[in-house]
């Protein structure tokens, strides 16, 4: 495929996206479906955010949600404390707050390796989920923020659902725009050579530990989005968004979906979202389909959904 | 152009180096060998900053590196061809080495792809290690020889000023040794060489001086000529290996 074919490809794919509310509209269970498909997406932010860790520069972090969780109460702070409902003012709360929140956090943890470096993102995690619960003036504390305000930009006013998902669903693409571009550049094959040899990388002339740290960073603001865009969508932020089950949610998406490439976390993040959402409705114990899957894929299926495709794929072609 | 001075080095009980000295002049090209467990990987770990001496300093071009992290020794112009290779194992060769090209620039170019000069002198330095036909192979289907030559186009796309080759011809065929025994002999007169290898043939056709190392202590030094002929080093090391 050219650059032009795929670019317009692009285009299409994420018009059609963020378009859904329109085209869906007639359907019994729009405004459903809608709902669903936008916290997917919330959820794809934080899992694609999480798999540049994970998939690229081979940092296996349990600790993620922190830095959503900042970026959710950073944004709920913007609209609530200060009463401001400017998109780009939120949006720069939270991206900040969870990257300053990345580079504390990442300044320790990315000393450690392997599973130390999985134990030390969990643990700082946990503090800032004890902060949120005690900061009652700042985050509500186990009331957590309600009533959280939309935002709006330049007389654009994302407060109906239809908006809001528009909104969700732009920068979805956004996020995804720009890990594919920092995935192919200079940048992100250092990440990918930090993941198959660092020892080498240090032998080349790389300062390993600054790489490691600017990717938490990198990592942290962008989840910081989807945070914020949580907030905004549910009205309401709370230590949940900050918690071990969110932190889980995000690293199961991502090796069900598939590491190190773009698709795998996305689809994990649907098939996990739906499996907790829209599963229960129709069949019993549906909770325990998450752990069996799970157990699958990390038994038999290392390479998760879309390295099963590429693999069926491969063998119809030959 | 590299120097040591004294350095001594502990594992709990262990000594490995027991007050090495060296001095390497600049375009030298210098053969460590001995015994194993003489303390030659010992001392590459440490001239390459991957390992502290206990006590001892190492100089680089005049200025003291000693306890300076791996990639400030890289940046400063020191690269190394690893005994048990350190590879990309997944990527390709070519990709392999426009790592070690793009160390120069740093990774913080987000929006920077390897360039077509950058492509190019890639390719012409997987050439020059005679894998110019296997630039889009990954790293882990390569051949044990080829990994070896992977190893080197590495080390020399860092462009460096001194060049550390632990072994470079472990485990390969005598053709592939000929081979690249010859590459290394080719390199430019300017660059500084410092070679650990086991094998006589290949020290007595790249090196001008040689160091012998035994128990963590230099035993000899001097032309290749002067250690062939040296008494003790025969009884400790080649008499063993070269009747």
């Amino acid at each position: 495929m050219n650059r032009f074919a795929l670019a317009a490809l692009t285009v299409a794919a994420a018009a059609v996206l963020i378009t859904f509310p329109l085209w869906s509209s007639g359907w019994e269970s729009s405004r459903y479906a809608t709902t669903i498909l936008r916290d997917m997406l919330v959820l794809a932010i934080l899992a694609l955010s999480l798999d540049l860790l994970v998939g690229s520069a081979g940092l296996p972090s349990l600790g993620h949600a922190a830095f959503f969780g900042a970026g959710a109460y950073g944004a709920a702070i913007v609209a609530q404390r200060l009463g401001n409902d400017d998109l780009l003012l939120g949006l720069g709360a939270a991206v900040g707050a969870s990257a300053l929140l990345a580079l504390v956090i990442g300044l320790f943890a990315v000393r450690a390796a392997g599973i130390f470096f999985l134990m030390l993102t969990l643990a700082f995690a946990q503090m800032v989920f004890a902060v949120a619960f005690q900061a009652v003036d700042l985050t509500g504390g186990s009331n957590g923020l309600a009533g959280v305000h939309r935002p709006q930009l330049l007389g654009l006013d994302f407060n109906g659902p239809d908006a809001l998902f528009e909104l969700v669903a732009s920068l979805f693409v956004l996020v995804v725009l720009i890990l594919w571009r920092v995935r192919s550049s200079t940048y992100g094959r250092a990440l990918v050579g930090l993941r198959e040899n660092e020892r080498r990388m240090r032998a080349l002339g790389y300062d390993t530990t600054r790489l490691k740290l600017s990717a938490f960073v990198v990592a942290g603001a962008l989840a910081g989005i989807g945070g914020a865009l949580s907030g905004w969508s549910l009205r309401f932020v709370s230590t949940n968004d900050v918690g071990i089950p969110r932190s889980i949610e995000a690293f199961v998406s991502v090796l069900i979906g598939g590491t190190g490439s773009l698709l795998g976390p996305a689809i994990g993040a649907v098939v996990v979202l739906y499996v907790e959402r829209v599963l229960p409705s129709s069949i019993p114990f549906a909770e325990t389909v998450l752990g069996l899957m799970f157990i699958v894929f990390v038994a038999l299926a290392r390479q998760g959904i879309v390295g099963l495709g590429r693999a069926a794929y491969r063998r119809v072609r030959a | 152009m590299i120097e040591t001075c004294d350095l001594r080095r502990t594992f709990g009980g262990v000594t490995a180096l027991d007050g090495v000295s060296l001095r390497v002049d600049a375009g030298e090209r210098r053969a460590i060998i001995g015994p194993n467990g003489a303390g030659k990987t010992t001392l590459f770990n440490i001239l390459t900053g991957e390992l502290e001496p206990t006590s001892g300093a190492v100089l680089l071009g005049g200025d003291d590196v000693t306890r300076r992290p791996p990639y400030e020794l890289a940046r400063r112009g020191l690269a190394r061809m690893y005994q048990r290779n350190e590879l990309f194992e997944t990527l390709s060769a070519e990709d392999n080495v426009l790592l070690a090209l793009g160390a120069a620039r740093g990774p913080y170019r987000p929006l920077g792809s390897p360039t077509a000069a950058e492509r190019a002198s890639a390719w012409e330095i997987l050439e020059s290690v005679g894998l110019g036909a296997r630039e889009s192979a990954p790293a882990r289907s390569l051949s044990h020889g080829e990994r070896r030559q992977l190893e080197l186009a590495l080390a020399l796309a860092q462009r460096p000023r001194v060049l550390l080759l632990d072994e470079p011809t472990a485990g390969m065929s005598p053709g592939e040794t000929a081979r690249i025994t010859e590459l290394i002999a080719g390199l430019e007169r300017s660059l500084t060489i410092v070679i650990v290898e086991h094998d006589m043939d290949v020290v007595f056709r790249l090196a001008d001086r040689i160091s012998v190392l035994h128990e963590g202590r230099v035993l000899a030094e001097g032309t290749p000529d002067a250690v062939r002929g040296d008494r003790v080093v025969n009884e400790v090391y080649l008499g063993k290996v070269v009747a």
